[in-house]
């Protein structure tokens, strides 16, 4: 420093002296620049009820981790248990229905003692087709006289798991891959995909490109139902397979200090087994309305699917609103419309409550019936499930988060989604006409996560 | 911080120069939060436990040990705990001038003398507030300034809203330059500076004051009336060492009203007095 300059007074001089001590002491606590974090660790459980309906539980962790200053390495790990009631797929009647799956494979001539099978349906034995060196036990549901036909015995756990990489190329391009896996007990699913992302004009303009390639295995208990055919517990079909490609293009653009724009078009192509094993479609009287058999349902196995997504995020002084819209449709005849909402809600520096609203609305597949009539052809297509017909849900949730420190945060969701779709469709035949072919579904979610970064 | 901050680096290594940034950024946001009035902070702390006595640690305890000097050395003029008087001087460009007893009433607030400092443990009477504002800057500048030549030997100038410190020359061994900001229009200069080492630090009026009758009152309260101090300079910037000298010499200078030019000149300071 230079020479001390004592003045009139001297109170330059100890003005200098006191600034020195001052400054002097601090240094030992000099803070260290915080870096960015190298490691991101998410775990998280989900709990998910349908009233009436499927239970599930979830839990999930997630890592990301950076490698040298250009990679970043992405694992996750999920698991599902679900259980609970499913629709069949089959109308309620005015009389009780009973109604059969398969339900364990044992070899031929062992003795069986029946039992109760989940979901309190009963064990059957099913006679065994000549020559086989096994034999079928069924499950066998009856469903009261006017009540929505539900499988109560779906049970099922699976397990999944992906590892991606992703790789700066430049200051303004990177490359990213994956690849995922997920298994349950009827049901195997293999996906590889890559991506590109390019920053242009300064990095206001993000154009991103992906490529997705899944193979999936389907393999019930038994075999695959032959579709369109009367309901039975002794499933012959081979395993079937699916193969899947998605495409997306995509553009985030930085549309002024606060406000950042996002669109992005996908395409996929799917070829081969989409049908749902278990569902049924219900073939009826033409006057009573009765059920007179259960089929299988059969789904096309080529399927195209279009949609167009646009994201906005605006950052208002301390909160954060963002809003989208999507739209969606597909070769099936399904058509859709999303709107999302959230709102970001800062409440000072360490919480912040996000209360959070979705619309959804969807048109009915080509090939969706409530139900088929007996003595009328059977078409080349035709399902029951109410995923694929029209309905509209709405979702109200909120998500509250903590910053507990610099490295974690704590996050609790909650959210409520009501569906609803035409219980009495116009035309309904007999004694459908008081029956509700479409119940209501309402379902509760839980998510509770934390995250932590070092 | 609400004004400007700058760093610039005169070094041919991009990486160091933006590492600079980086560890000069992270300390001013830490001294920022540490001790600001408006968010949850040691200070807010500190002024929400008034009538208690207080822990503090170090690093604050040398601030108020600081801070208490420089009162005895201005002989009460520099006052951290006088920002209570601006429950009665509201410096908005309006005409609102208080009376005579607002200022007493908000006066009973203010005076360090009524402080019981005793490191590491400070009591403030209930309803007093203290306000590190006139010295944290300056403060920060400096801390930035040392983290940074720790870091690499580097020729570095750390301007925080225009309280400024330049580690040395530049790399070519000459002076860095420096503009004054024009007190009537901010954003253009009225001179420029040539510095070679130390700092600069400024006080004035020219962006907060009341207008009333003609007559100028200035954001520089004195604590020992709660008026302000009457024929102030529009602004004093004032070279020395370190910026926390220069801020506080700075003020002082504006304290002595007209006497500003006579103060600077008896301590023997480079200073610019702009009335």
């Amino acid at each position: 420093m230079s020479r001390v300059n004592q003045g009139a007074t001297g109170l330059r001089g100890a003005l200098a002296a006191a600034a020195a001590g001052l400054l002097a002491n601090g240094q030992a606590g000099a803070q260290e620049v915080p870096s960015t974090p190298t490691t991101v660790i998410d775990s998280a459980v989900l709990v998910y009820h349908e009233v009436g309906r499927v239970q599930a539980i979830e839990p999930t962790l997630n890592l990301s981790q950076k490698i040298g200053e250009d990679s970043t390495l992405s694992l996750g790990l999920a698991a599902d248990s679900l259980t609970g009631a499913t629709p069949l797929g089959a109308v309620p009647s005015s009389k009780a229905q009973t109604y059969v799956r398969p339900y364990k494979i044992i070899p031929l001539g062992t003795p069986v003692t029946v039992t109760t099978a989940s979901g309190g349906s009963t064990v059957v034995i099913i006679p065994p087709a000549t020559g086989a060196k096994s034999q079928v036990l069924g499950a066998s549901t009856t469903v009261p006289a006017n009540t929505y036909p539900l499988d109560r015995g779906f049970y099922d756990r699976r397990i999944a798991g992906h590892a991606g990489w992703e790789q700066t190329l430049s200051s303004t391009l990177k490359i990213d891959g994956g690849i995922a896996y997920s298994k349950e007990h009827d049901y195997r699913s293999e996906s590889v995909h890559v991506g590109l992302t390019q920053d242009l004009n300064a990095h206001n303009t993000t154009l991103n490109a992906g490529l997705n390639y899944e193979s999936d295995l389907s393999f019930p208990l038994g075999g695959t139902p032959t579709p369109l055919t009367a309901m039975n517990a002794n499933w012959k079909g081979a395993d079937e397979s699916l193969h899947e490609v998605d495409a997306v293009l995509g553009i985030t653009q930085v549309m002024s200090r606060r406000w950042l724009a996002s669109l992005s078009y996908s395409f996929s192509d799917l070829h081969g087994y989409q049908t749902d094993p278990y569902k049924l479609i219900s073939v009826v009287d033409a006057v009573s309305g009765q059920p007179t058999s259960q089929l299988y349902e059969n789904r096309p196995d080529s399927r195209r699917k279009q949609s167009l997504f646009l994201e906005n995020k605006v950052h208002l002084p301390s909160d954060v609103v963002t809003v989208s819209l999507r739209g969606y449709k597909d070769d099936w005849g399904v058509k859709s419309v999303t709107a999302d909402l959230r709102y970001r809600l800062r409440m000072g520096a360490d919480y912040y409550l996000e209360p959070h609203l979705r619309y959804y609305r969807q048109g009915a597949a080509d090939f969706f019936h409530y139900y088929l009539v007996n003595g009328q052809a059977v078409p080349e297509y035709a399902s029951a499930d109410t995923r694929l017909a029209k309905l509209s849900a709405q979702t109200y949730g909120a998500k509250f988060g903590v910053r507990l420190d610099d490295n974690q945060e704590l996050n609790v969701r909650a959210e409520y989604y009501d569906q609803h779709g035409n219980g009495s469709p116009a035309g309904a035949i007999g004694q459908l006409r008081q029956q509700d072919l479409f119940p209501d579904l309402k379902a509760y979610t839980l998510l509770v996560g934390y995250t932590m970064a070092f | 911080m609400a004004s400007p901050c700058v760093v610039l680096v005169d070094t041919p290594d991009e990486a160091l120069g933006n590492e600079i940034g980086a560890i000069v950024r992270a300390e001013t946001h830490r001294i920022e939060a540490k001790f600001s009035r408006y968010r949850p902070s040691v200070i807010t702390d500190i002024n929400a436990h008034a009538g208690e006595a207080v822990e503090v640690d170090a690093e604050t305890a040398d601030l108020l040990d600081y801070a208490s000097l420089c009162h005895r050395l201005s002989e009460g003029r520099f006052d951290i705990t006088s920002g209570v008087l601006r429950r009665a001087w509201r410096f908005d460009r309006s005409d609102a001038v208080p009376t005579e007893m607002q200022v007493g009433a908000a006066l009973r607030y203010v005076g360090w003398h009524r402080v019981l400092w005793d490191r590491p443990h400070l009591k403030l009477a209930a309803g007093m507030e203290i306000d590190l504002g006139g010295i944290g800057k300056e403060y920060a500048v400096d801390r930035t300034i040392g983290l940074a030549i720790a870091r690499a030997p580097c020729a570095v100038m750390v301007n925080l809203g225009g309280d400024l410190r330049v580690s040395g020359t530049k790399q070519d061994g000459s002076a860095w330059r420096v503009a004054i900001e024009d007190v009537d229009r901010a954003g253009s200069a009225a001179g420029m500076i040539d510095l070679a080492s130390g700092a600069l630090a400024t006080s004035g009026d020219a962006h907060r004051h009341v207008l009333r009758d003609g007559t100028r009152y200035g954001h520089i309260l004195d604590p020992r009336n709660g008026w302000p101090v009457t024929d102030a300079p529009r602004a004093v910037t004032v070279h020395a060492p370190t910026c926390t000298e220069a801020g506080l010499l700075a003020k002082l200078a504006l304290l002595s009203g007209s006497g500003a030019e006579a103060f600077l000149r008896a301590e023997q300071v480079r200073a610019w007095c702009v009335r």
